[in-house]
């Protein structure tokens, strides 16, 4: 399955109103704050409108008759309708500042579960700069467009609307001429807009692409020393810097359209005013005080225009970065769990029936592969690099599905067990150690819950019960050693140790370690030889190894080479195939 | 951070000045389009008076049809240059960091840590450029207008206009006193990104791993605790937002307030016109409007601040001074001299003395944790020693300089590093690589049979962390990288790990054979295949505690026999 998500510049016809649908699941339980906030906005606005005309009153009926007391009256009701506006304008932005905070944690989360679902493949195929991005810098632009633009959105909205309903009522000719220039901006903006949105799209995927970069570089940062090439890192960066700078640059000339075509419209409206309501004057249908009021309210009509100008580029930008979330939000995981399942009647723990394995990019790797483990053996997969052992490997963890034929666990089809039922039988220690940044025991214990309640000295006894504590020895403070992801303070074999003590304290049926003891010294590894003997008798072992010392004690040993798995009589078999084969690889 | 306490706070505004010849037409744009809309008013009434009067209309509706064209222009190339000029600030800002961080040491790098250097490169840039295309102009017409408008009320009547005017502090107090926290809280939520960061890549560098063990929840639960954070403190901000926009409309429009009952007192008793009563009002209305501008730009700029500090933070780290001049060839010795090693409180090398000859090969072997890898970055520069020294051909590292060591010493690092380009790209990652020793590295790290198997051969992408290629082959890559710079010294670090025994015999026998002369240092853990070196350094806990050729270890070095002893059962395999 193609999991990739780089496809290239199509922003896809999300209409507004389809990405809002898609939204609702994650706005649904804000409904009640919404109404409450958009009725804070509404009594906003009419506030704002009321105390104009309260002013304009109490000039016309207290100053100019010079009633002083009267004129203390009104300043007390303006006084109340200004505190009445602290309310509103607090309560507007507070509470839909709060909705965007809480879908934007809402969004994240859910992003992130997305990820959390999908398999292994998913992350050969994206970058994890492009996928950060998209958790945070895409949300974010989201976020930025539901607290601070939707409150202006509808404010202005309103005003808008009553601004026009008091031109109609005025004079419906006039009123209509006025709107006329509001009416090409409705068709320029809806031409304009697929553009805008297109250009938004291109500069957050040059934003993921420079994000990808920089993590690329800086996880690596050893080698580009090591290699002299500071300057690596200066010139790939600056060349998608410069990519990004361009589409940054198409995306703001783009959201800055609207702005000034939406000034010239307020413009034309007044003028349309001007020149068409002295013309009515002349002709005696209008008054010189009805043309004033007039263009008072078209000014209240295109002034929050000019407004949803700057909103409408912000609401671009936000289905955009929508467009990017999206394409993670529809990945579907093709793991599924299968209700009905093949069984064979078989002792065996793991059985591969006819199995072929393709990368979705590339060749087959695995062909016809037909193998059979039973319980409580030691096998060893053994053969040139390249060969397909890890491959094999993780078709019995089910990190991927064959693409034909069968992985058989405890004599059911693999497809049939939930991830929590696959993953307590089946213990795998990478070959790359994966460190979370913690101390030893929060990485002996991930993804553990049997002992997370147990103190230090508790869990100290059951590492010595399990023979593990000689290991534990090698990190200079035990347990509460401090690690980090990426860091250098502790070497790759003291991470393999951490991984093997990971997963023996699972008690796995299946154990599967991918030369999961490559950097690790022969001495401590004969002490790990020792700790997987002393295994329950029902635990098998799948070894993959180049050290020969390391699988000479198996009870079968499989000879993997070119994509085919071959069984190897003995030992000496076993090494005549590795010695002699053609390399495939 | 190592920022030092006493660094002037880096200003913002101060960032600008290379960009005058952006900022200074955009501000003039700016102040043309405002200047000629609040002309525009005036035209209207003009227009209407003069119909009042009988004069014709048409002067004024033309001058108005070039005013309003006139405005789209300014306004449309105003948002051009404002465009431009804070994507180039961003764009010139983001290439500085890189430049910075490119001098930085790897262990710089990891104090700082990828996830930090990620969220400054795009996040805190992006807040720098929000201030520079909304703020700049927005503030600097506001203060126009501002201004203009306090002249006019107090040159109207002064009693009044310093009335009117006494919101201003109050307006000021307000930005005062809520930026001072924001601040403070935007600082943190840069922070809170960071960590969101780093639990976003680990889950995804871990991936494999946390499907192994079925771990997502987990991951939920640490990702779902960043997030909350970030939540929680975004509507801290909020709070303090949303108070103090509302609370600035208030004191502007108590000034209305003001005017209207004080002024209207004036008015009553005598003392004030109405006429000048009403254009008090509307100079108010010019004064209000940039107020509020000011109150929404706060929020800009107290973001933007908050993220120049962290990038001004990086930027202001001392720079890494190669200080060495040295750019003789190599020979190929090398010497340690007591040399201690430490991490924290932690000795990871005691005291550690070595001497390798030139065209030598010497193993280091001992068991996991013992700090040979440490051993191998000190011996490229990528650490710095605590005490002793490390030297070149009896002349310490640090006087040489640092690049044209790199050009002659060849590093295979443990962990598998693949870039996200191509094969030829991976292995000629030094630039200076010509095709005939792309060819001998790739041939002597037997990878010819496999590139050959690729359809598009050298030119085929390996994807990022190397994931479509198996453990060995990237090893073979590592070393052909570092072969292809044709070094004098190879240092490898248990390069054999993943390599299958036949494959590794051929490429020992092939750097032999193609690269004579050539000193080489390795960590391993199999001794069948150092057992004909010149030296093999047996190294424990940080301390070199055997030396010699195989032979005499056997006889000298109990630990040594150990080893051996554990490899033994299977040695007359490993060939």
């Amino acid at each position: 399955m193609n999991y990739s998500l780089q496809k290239t510049g199509t922003a896809q016809k999300t209409s507004p109103w389809a990405a809002m649908r898609k939204l609702w699941p994650l706005i649904v339980q804000e409904k009640k704050i919404m109404s409450v906030a958009l009725t804070a906005v509404v009594a906003n606005a009419v506030l704002n409108l009321t105390a104009p005309r309260l002013i304009a009153h109490a000039i016309d009926t207290y100053i100019i008759p010079r009633d002083f007391r009267g004129l203390l009256v009104s300043g007390a009701l303006v006084l109340g309708i200004y505190l009445l506006a602290l309310v509103t304008s607090y309560m507007q932005t507070r509470l839909m500042g709060g909705v965007g905070q809480r879908v934007l944690y809402r969004l994240r989360n859910q992003i992130f579960h997305k990820l959390q679902e999908l398999p292994v493949a998913f992350f050969n195929q994206n970058k994890a700069g492009d996928l950060i991005s998209r958790i945070n810098n895409d949300t974010e632009k989201i976020n930025q467009f539901f607290s601070q633009a939707l409150v202006q959105f509808v404010g202005n909205l309103f005003m808008m609307g009553g601004a026009a309903i008091f031109l109609v009522s005025l004079n419906v000719r006039l009123g209509a001429a006025t709107l006329a220039p509001a009416l090409i901006l409705l068709v320029i903006t809806n031409v304009l807009s697929p553009w805008v949105k297109r250009k938004n799209l291109a500069s957050s995927q040059s934003l993921g692409g420079m994000s990808s970069e920089i993590q690329e570089s800086l996880n690596n940062f050893k080698v580009i020393i090591a290699f002299n090439r500071r300057d690596y890192f200066k010139t790939r960066f600056q060349e998608v810097n410069e990519n990004n700078y361009k589409a940054a640059i198409g995306a703001g000339v783009a959201n800055n359209t609207f702005t000034p075509i939406y000034g010239l419209a307020s413009n034309a409206g007044q003028i349309i005013v001007l020149a068409y309501g002295i013309a009515l004057i002349a002709a005696g249908n209008f008054t010189v005080g009805l043309l004033i009021s007039f263009l008072s309210y078209a000014n209240n009509f295109y002034s929050p225009l000019r407004q949803l100008a700057a909103l409408w580029a912000n609401f671009q930008t936000a289905l955009a970065s929508w467009d990017r979330v999206h394409d993670i939000l529809v990945l579907e995981n093709n793991l599924q769990t299968i209700a009905s399942a093949a069984t064979v009647s078989d002792d065996a723990i793991v059985e591969f029936k006819n199995v072929h394995f393709k990368y979705p990019d590339g060749k087959e790797v695995l062909h016809d592969i037909n193998l059979r483990l039973e319980k409580g053996k030691t096998y060893a997969l053994v053969g040139p690099t390249g060969g397909g052992k890890t491959t094999t490997a993780s078709l019995m963890a089910r990190l991927y599905d064959p693409t034909t034929g069968v992985v058989f666990l405890n004599g059911t089809d693999i497809r049939a067990y939930t991830p929590a039922e696959r993953t307590r039988k089946i213990g795998f220690i990478l070959q790359e150690p994966v460190m979370f940044t913690g101390t030893v025991r929060e990485n002996i214990l991930y993804g553990n819950e049997d002992y997370a309640a147990h103190s230090n000295e508790e869990l100290e006894a059951v590492i010595r019960e399990a023979n593990l504590e000689r290991l534990l020895n090698r990190f200079d403070k035990g347990l509460e050693t401090k690690l980090t992801a990426g860091g250098d303070a502790v070497s790759l074999g003291q991470k393999q140790l951490i991984a093997f003590m990971r997963a023996v304290l699972r008690r796995p049926e299946l154990l599967i370690l991918d030369e999961a003891t490559a950097n690790i010294d022969t001495v401590t590894e004969q002490l790990l030889d020792d700790i997987l003997r002393n295994l329950p008798a029902g635990t098998t072992k799948v070894i993959i190894a180049h050290r020969l010392n390391t699988i000479e004690n198996a009870d079968e040993i499989f000879f993997v080479n070119a994509g085919t798995v071959e069984r190897a009589g003995s030992m000496e078999h076993a090494i005549d195939m590795l010695m002699h084969h053609h390399r495939q690889s | 951070m190592t920022t030092p306490p006493q660094q002037r706070k880096p200003s913002l505004f101060g960032l600008l000045k290379p960009y005058g010849g952006l900022i200074v037409p955009l501000v003039l744009l700016a102040v043309a389009a405002n200047a000629l809309t609040l002309w525009l008013p005036r035209l209207l009434s003009h227009g209407i008076d003069g119909f009042i009067a009988g004069t014709s209309l048409h002067a004024v509706l033309w001058e108005f049809g070039i005013a309003s064209i006139a405005i789209f222009i300014f306004t449309y190339l105003q948002s051009i240059v404002q465009t431009y000029a804070s994507e180039r600030v961003a764009r010139d800002m983001r290439n500085d960091l890189s430049a910075k961080i490119s001098t930085h040491s790897f262990a710089e790098v990891q104090a700082i840590t990828p996830a930090k250097l990620l969220t400054n490169l795009t996040g805190d840039v992006d807040a720098i450029k929000n201030f520079v295309s909304q703020a700049v102009v927005n503030i600097v017409s506001s203060a126009f207008l501002i201004l203009g408008a306090s002249f006019l009320l107090i040159s109207i009547d002064w009693k009044l206009g310093l009335a009117v005017l006494t919101i201003v502090p109050i307006i000021g107090g307000t930005f005062y006193l809520i930026l001072g926290r924001v601040r403070a809280l935007f600082l943190k939520t840069r922070e809170i990104i960071d960590w969101l960061n780093k639990v976003i890549n680990e889950s995804i560098l871990g991936a494999a791993l946390i499907r192994v063990l079925n771990s997502q929840k987990l991951e939920h639960e640490k990702f779902a605790q960043a997030n909350a954070s970030a939540r929680d403190i975004g509507i801290s901000i909020l709070k303090l937002f949303s108070a103090m926009i509302p609370i600035i409309t208030f004191v502007a429009n108590l000034a209305t307030l003001i005017i209207l009952t004080l002024g209207g007192k004036f008015v009553i008793g005598g003392a004030m016109t109405i006429g000048d009563f009403a254009s008090f009002n509307s100079y108010l209305m010019i004064l209000i409007f940039p107020i509020l501008v000011i109150g929404f730009m706060s929020n800009v700029i107290a973001q933007a601040q908050a993220s120049y500090d962290r990038v001004a933070g990086v930027l202001a780290m001392p720079a890494r001074q190669d200080t060495g001049t040295i750019v003789e060839p190599l020979r190929g010795s090398i010497q340690m001299q007591n040399v201690t090693l430490t991490y924290g409180q932690k000795t990871a090398l005691k005291d550690v003395s070595l001497a390798i000859e030139p065209g030598t090969r010497t193993a280091i072997i001992g068991p996991t944790a013992a700090g040979k890898t440490q051993l191998l970055s000190l011996l490229i520069g990528l650490i710095q020693p605590a005490a002793g020294e490390i030297q070149y051909d009896r002349r310490n590292i640090n006087e040489y300089q640092k690049e044209h060591l790199y050009k002659q010493i060849g590093l295979v690092f443990q962990d598998s590093i693949i870039f996200n380009m191509t094969l030829r790209e991976n292995i000629a990652f030094n630039t200076q690589v010509t095709e005939h020793d792309l060819q001998k590295a790739i041939a002597t790290a037997e990878l010819s049979d496999f590139i050959a198997s690729l359809s598009e051969g050298l030119d085929t992408i390996v994807s990022e962390r190397g994931t479509s290629l198996s453990g060995g082959q990237k090893q073979r890559i590592m070393l052909a990288r570092a072969l292809a710079i044709n070094p004098k010294i190879l240092l490898l670090d248990d390069f054999t790990a993943r390599v299958d025994a036949s494959t590794e015999k051929k490429i020992l026998d092939n750097v032999a054979k193609n690269y004579p002369g050539l000193t080489l240092v390795s960590v391993t853990q199999k001794i069948v295949s150092v057992q004909e070196y010149d030296q093999i350094i047996v190294l424990m806990e940080g301390e070199i505690i055997a030396r010699g050729r195989h032979e005499e270890l056997l006889n000298t070095s109990p630990e040594y026999v150990q080893i051996y002893d554990s490899q033994q059962s299977t040695n007359t395999y490993e060939l």
